[in-house]
């Protein structure tokens, strides 16, 4: 950096200046424009919306529509998200401008030493080999920037505002800094429901994750069996339970397990008293339908997965190790496991994730009940489901968000650990 | 030392065994279905008008409505859209998430790292929370009641899932890519003419799912697509009338006919993978 | 390395003086007082987007009424066409950012919940046509006080309350004789919920318990927590303004707590879950129930699901059936309570029952760029020959008095029942959401309580019973106020 700032020559001053100015004066023409263009269009940017948005971002607006007579005031909700979006913008911006003036003085360094600048084909050719990723990755970053962290994001500033309850636009939201936090700590009531259900929580998520992905696997490896003929019909019925939305499958076990059910019908036609398998004193056995329904639902897509994978296992190992004498179950457990679990770790995480913010299942399954020793819970309530009830069935949006920022630092502190010790993290070139 | 006919016993122990099971997994997740299926031709609406698991009575009335009597419920415009959207969401999403995962796995750069630990953190954010986010971005866009917003949304979070693809390309041996190196092909060219080929059966997987996830979603379109014309399936089933079940369940019986044919379709290339004999050695 | 530094300075002044010309000038805004929107003066050529509920449109009622006015306002260009959205769409999500529909029907506490927010605008209801034909009490479930002053947000259409469902054949033939002491000419098990009670236990016995009298899903605090309030439970107090004075265990409730467990140890387990109010339509059909209770608009439900079971017993007619299955349907008004709470007491004092209801109707978003043409659509759907058109159509219970008297029957018991108190409209605020979980929570236990166990049943006593409804108004108290 140092260096560039010292040994820099003009044309790079030039594209400190104006993006693409350098460039140009090195008669890299269209790479040029297009810095250019990039300026441009981030000043354009600005003078529409960009300097507002920001603006936006640190008021929260100032004059509070109303409606009725036609007032459009400020929308604090929407200026928080444009202005997340205008930051996102200028960081892009700005990264790009380092990039135009790395690459002028990377251009000056290369005409210093006798050579000459690229064409701007032999940059494109680049873009799809040494630098294949750099073309690749670029959509996708974009992508997930704007939809994915930029939700984020909003969310967890979010919490640092008064937005909720009787504070919703047209109202206008302002910064409140930790005072959220400072809420849910003096709550009495909240520590104990939060560490009970963070408690059920991970039992469900490392249990569903084990049925799940074991229950696949072995799903997998049972089609796999060379005696097994017609795999595409058999492999058909787990498919046909994947193509069912899974929204559409809960109400129909609830439905199932429900006192007018067909499972009551059967057991009160033999003569005993219906069971009430779903309802509010039934702890456990809600429990475990939740975990059984979990199962049936997601099985058949670890299945197809542990199958897609289990493809690429080599033959040839197997052949060497049935000429060694290796039994079935030592096939499984010295080759195939490892190799499986290897190429799985974070879809094992990954699906471990899902299940702890697993909403539907609970949801569809058992809900609207409070559980005598819950804080407007129940007794299968996942953090998920808690925080839905605190926040948007209450309308309360900044504790929820508070709420979810503390669960989010939790979670993702215990996968991270978990992911970068895994030897798909630490060892990728295993198999390689 | 076992005689050969002990051998053949215990195969064809073992094939009944393996059969058995796969008669039990077969009941097991198609026993649900089939209570869906008869649901749908009952001649009554009600889901209560059951004798058990049976109805008590038969007609293919819901099916007949489900395709005509459109004035209140437009299931076929509905279905039109769905699969639409879906397929869209496939190809973008399928093509993204395979081209990030062979970049994860085969490039090393800086923020590399960086990258797959952001991504797997981003999965733990409760999604619903984001929900607001994202509805009050696409008001701002002007991409309520339009499912190209929907197909934005699906294919810009389909490569956060690009784990599972990755995993897979750290299997294939990268001893196949240098001798494509050597051979002076470009790092495109050894992902078109090697890697497409080798993981078809990754990239059947990730078009199931990629088709699946907008195709059965409930939330999303529930939150962007106000107008009854532009509705999904999943949304329109849901509102249905509580007198509607066997239309609901007509309805839903046809929501898994696209991803049955989706898979009977994709299903030879599931298991053709054969990295193995793609190895010079 | 200064010539460098400078130029890229000068980068960052040259943006960030964009920024802060542009961004203040983004803060200055013109915020001059708004007009009162209604001036009288139709706007021309514009279309009005109407949202309707479900059956409406289903019985046909709501084509006839957008024919109707369209073919009244062409002369002005004025087209209302259907909004096409769902019918519990929300207004506070997609009118701010202009999706919503110009004209909404919903119900009260739906449309009320607006007001925070100014989503719906203020009528001048003086103005229109059904102004002195609806009752004052049905005119306060859309009033709210604004600094001192009082607005009306919406126009109400129909009354919703609960009735009594049953089946006149299924009567026992001497019911003349030993089920109606009062002599009035009316069985009294659709009178008196004691003789109800009775009555349920006697058909449940002689069927072996296949059979069932009074049914209903008991978890529906819609229809249970009328028996509270029938003892003095009210929702919240300040006639449902004061959230933080929360009654569902004040008065003598725990008397109508005890009402709802002895009506489930007369039905079976259905009553705990939601089992009994979707079969049933089909239920009361065949016969395995007698009674029901339900709100007037699913009538036609009812006699559908009656007519298909005579047409597969009786071999009558499709017009046949239909006749017969509204001359066996009778939708009564709800029955009276005992004072002491207790349903074998047959003999002793009576109390009338209050029961939740709402009123649905019609309001104007804040968001319309019509809203004359849409005021005019009000004015139109709510005129005396639109409601007695949708009466005819639908079966609901017209707010107006002209159509009820016109009709009368139990359109006219529901509005008497409206001003006589009978009716307990659902508060018109944000926080009624917050009642739902707690109350469906304590009202599935005790309607499970019976079935349980005989040691370990939990509401066998008053105090049981109290305390059981306080835990109800603590927890809607902490889902209101512990976070806010």
């Amino acid at each position: 950096m140092r260096e560039m700032l010292q040994k820099a020559n003009g044309r790079v001053t030039a594209s400190m200046l104006v993006m693409g100015l350098g460039q140009i004066l090195y008669k890299q023409w269209a790479k040029g424009l297009l810095f250019l263009a990039v300026q441009l269009g981030y000043i354009y940017y600005l003078v529409t919306i960009g300097a507002r948005d920001l603006f936006g971002f640190f008021t929260l607006g100032s004059v509070e529509s109303n409606p009725w007579y036609g007032i459009e005031g400020d929308n604090s909700v929407v200026m928080l998200i444009m202005g997340v979006l205008a930051i996102i913008v200028t960081i892009l911006y700005i990264a790009i401008y380092i990039s135009n003036v790395k690459d002028v003085y990377a251009t000056q360094k290369r005409v210093e030493a006798g050579g000459r600048h690229k064409r701007f084909r032999e940059e494109l050719a680049e873009l799809l080999d040494v630098k294949f990723y750099k073309t690749v990755l670029f959509v996708p970053v974009i992508g997930v920037c704007v939809f994915n962290i930029l939700p984020v994001v909003f969310m967890i500033l979010v919490a640092f505002t008064n937005y909720g309850g009787e504070i919703v636009p047209p109202a206008l939201v302002d910064w409140v800094g930790f005072e959220n936090f400072k809420k849910i700590l003096a709550l009495g009531e909240f520590a104990p429901t939060f560490f009970k259900i963070l408690g059920w929580n991970f039992v469900w998520a490392i249990l569903s994750t084990a049925i799940n992905y074991f229950g696949g696997l072995s799903l997998a490896l049972l089609l796999n069996k060379k005696c097994v003929k017609g795999k595409v019909f058999w492999r058909a019925f787990p498919i046909l339970a994947y193509a069912i939305p899974g929204f559409i499958t809960l109400l129909g076990f609830k439905f199932m397990f429900s006192y007018g059910g067909p499972i009551n019908h059967y057991i009160t036609a033999a003569g005993h008293q219906a069971i009430g398998f779903l309802d509010l004193d039934a702890k456990w056995s809600a429990r475990i339908i939740g975990l059984l329904v979990n199962a049936w639902i997601s099985i058949p897509s670890s299945m197809l997965l542990a199958t897609g994978i289990l493809s690429n296992a080599e033959q040839s190992q197997y052949e060497a190790a049935r000429l060694d004498g290796a039994g079935a179950f030592q096939q499984f457990r010295y080759l195939t496991l490892p190799f499986v679990v290897f190429s799985t770790t974070p879809v094992l995480i990954s699906q471990f994730i899902g299940n702890f913010n697993n909403f539907g299942i609970f949801y569809f399954l058992r809900g609207g009940l409070y559980i005598d020793g819950y804080f407007l819970a129940s007794d299968t309530d996942l953090l998920i489901n808690w925080l839905y009830n605190l926040s948007i069935d209450n309308n309360y949006y900044a504790i929820g968000a508070a709420i979810s920022l503390i669960i989010f630092i939790i979670t993702s502190a215990i996968s991270l650990v978990v992911y970068v010790s895994s030897p798909a993290y630490r060892q990728e070139e295993t198999y390689k | 030392m076992m005689k050969k006919s002990d051998i053949r016993l215990g195969r064809a122990f073992d094939t009944t065994v393996t059969y058995l099971l796969l008669l039990l997994v077969a009941f097991v997740f198609f026993f649900p279905c089939l209570w869906l299926i008869l649901a749908s031709f009952s001649s009554s609406g009600s889901i209560y008008s059951f004798r058990g698991f049976f109805p008590s009575g038969y007609s293919t009335e819901s099916f007949k409505k489900l395709f005509t009597d459109t004035a209140m419920y437009d299931y076929p415009k509905w279905f039109g859209n769905s699969l639409f959207i879906a397929t869209m969401s496939c190809i973008f999403g399928t093509l993204l998430t395979i081209l990030t995962a062979y970049c994860m796995s085969r490039f090393r750069f800086k923020s590399r790292k960086a990258l797959m630990k952001t991504t797997l953190v981003l999965g733990m954010f409760p999604s619903f929370m984001g929900m607001t986010a994202v509805y009050l971005l696409m008001t701002q866009f002007n991409f309520i009641n339009n499912h190209w917003g929907l197909i934005l949304i699906y294919t810009a979070g389909a490569p956060l899932g690009y784990m599972v693809q990755k995993g897979f390309f750290d299997s294939i041996p990268s001893s196949i890519d240098e001798a494509a190196r050597l051979d002076g092909a470009t790092n495109f060219q050894v992902f078109c003419k090697i890697h497409l080929p080798l993981s078809m059966p990754m990239i059947v997987y990730t078009a199931l799912t990629s088709f699946t996830w907008p195709w059965s979603d409930y939330i999303l379109p529930k939150l962007l697509l106000k107008t009854k014309d532009t509705w999904t399936v999943a949304v329109g089933l849901m509102s249905l009338g509580e007198t509607e079940f066997s239309r609901f369940a007509a309805g839903s019986i046809f929501i898994a006919v696209p991803i049955v044919i989706l898979y009977l379709f994709l299903a030879k290339h599931l298991i053709s993978g054969n990295v193995a004999g793609a190895v010079k050695e | 390395m200064p010539r460098n530094i400078s130029a890229l300075i000068a980068h960052i002044l040259v943006l960030a003086a964009l920024l802060t010309t542009f961004g203040c000038m983004s803060l200055k805004r013109d915020d001059s007082e708004g007009q009162s929107k209604f001036n009288g003066e139709l706007e021309r050529n514009v279309t009005l987007r109407i949202l309707e509920n479900d059956t409406a449109k289903e019985k046909g009622y709501f084509k006839e009424l957008l024919d109707a006015f369209n073919a009244a306002y062409a002369e002005y260009g004025i087209v209302a066409v259907d909004a096409n959205m769902d019918q519990y769409t929300d207004l506070e999500q997609d009118g701010p950012y202009g999706y919503g529909p110009d004209v909404l029907y919903q119900a009260n506490d739906a449309l009320m919940k607006y007001t925070d927010g100014k989503h719906i605008q203020p009528i001048p209801v003086e103005q229109l046509d059904c102004y002195r034909q609806i009752s004052e009490e049905a005119w306060n479930a859309y009033t709210v006080q604004v600094n001192g002053e009082n607005y009306v947000f919406g126009v109400p259409v129909n009354i919703q309350g609960p009735l009594l469902y049953y089946r006149k054949d299924l009567l026992p033939e001497n019911w003349e004789t030993q089920w109606d002491r009062d002599k009035n000419g009316v069985p009294d098990m659709t009178e008196y919920w004691t003789e109800l009670y009775a009555y349920s236990k006697e058909i449940r016995e002689k069927s072996n318990g296949a059979k069932f009298g009074y049914m209903k899903s008991l978890f529906d605090t819609y229809f249970s927590s009328g028996f509270l309030f029938s003892y003095g439970g009210y929702v919240f107090g300040q006639g449902g303004t004061d959230t933080s004075d929360i009654g569902f265990s004040a008065g003598e409730a725990r008397r109508g707590a005890h009402v709802l467990r002895q009506l489930a140890s007369a039905m079976n387990q259905d009553c705990i879950d939601d089992t009994v109010t979707v079969n049933a339509y089909s239920m009361l059909g065949n016969g395995t129930y007698f009674a029901t209770m339900t709100t007037p608009d699913v009538y036609t439900l009812f006699v559908d699901e009656l007519a298909k079971e005579y047409m597969r017993t009786q071999d009558l007619s499709e017009a046949d059936a239909y006749a017969k299955a509204e001359e066996n349907l009778v939708a009564a008004d709800i029955p009276k309570l005992p004072a002491s709470g207790d349903l074998e007491d047959r003999d002793g004092e009576t109390v009338d029952s209050v029961m939740m209801g709402g009123i649905n109707g019609y309001a104007v978003s804040a968001y319309t760029k019509a809203p004359n043409a849409a005021l005019a659509f009000v004015d139109f759907a709510t005129s005396f020959e639109m409601i007695s058109r949708r009466n005819e159509l639908l079966g609901v219970a017209p707010a107006r008095a002209d159509v009820a008297e016109k009709v009368g029957g139990l359109s006219e018991t529901i509005n008497a029942n409206l001003e006589a108190g009978h009716i307990a409209v659902m508060p018109s605020t944000r926080a009624v959401a917050q009642i739902w979980t707690p109350t469906q929570t304590f009202f599935s236990d005790l309607a499970k309580d019976p079935f349980r166990l005989p040691d370990e049943q939990k509401y066998l006593s008053d105090e049981a019973l109290q305390k059981g409804l306080e835990t109800v108004d603590e927890q809607i108290y902490s889902a209101i106020h512990t976070l806010n």
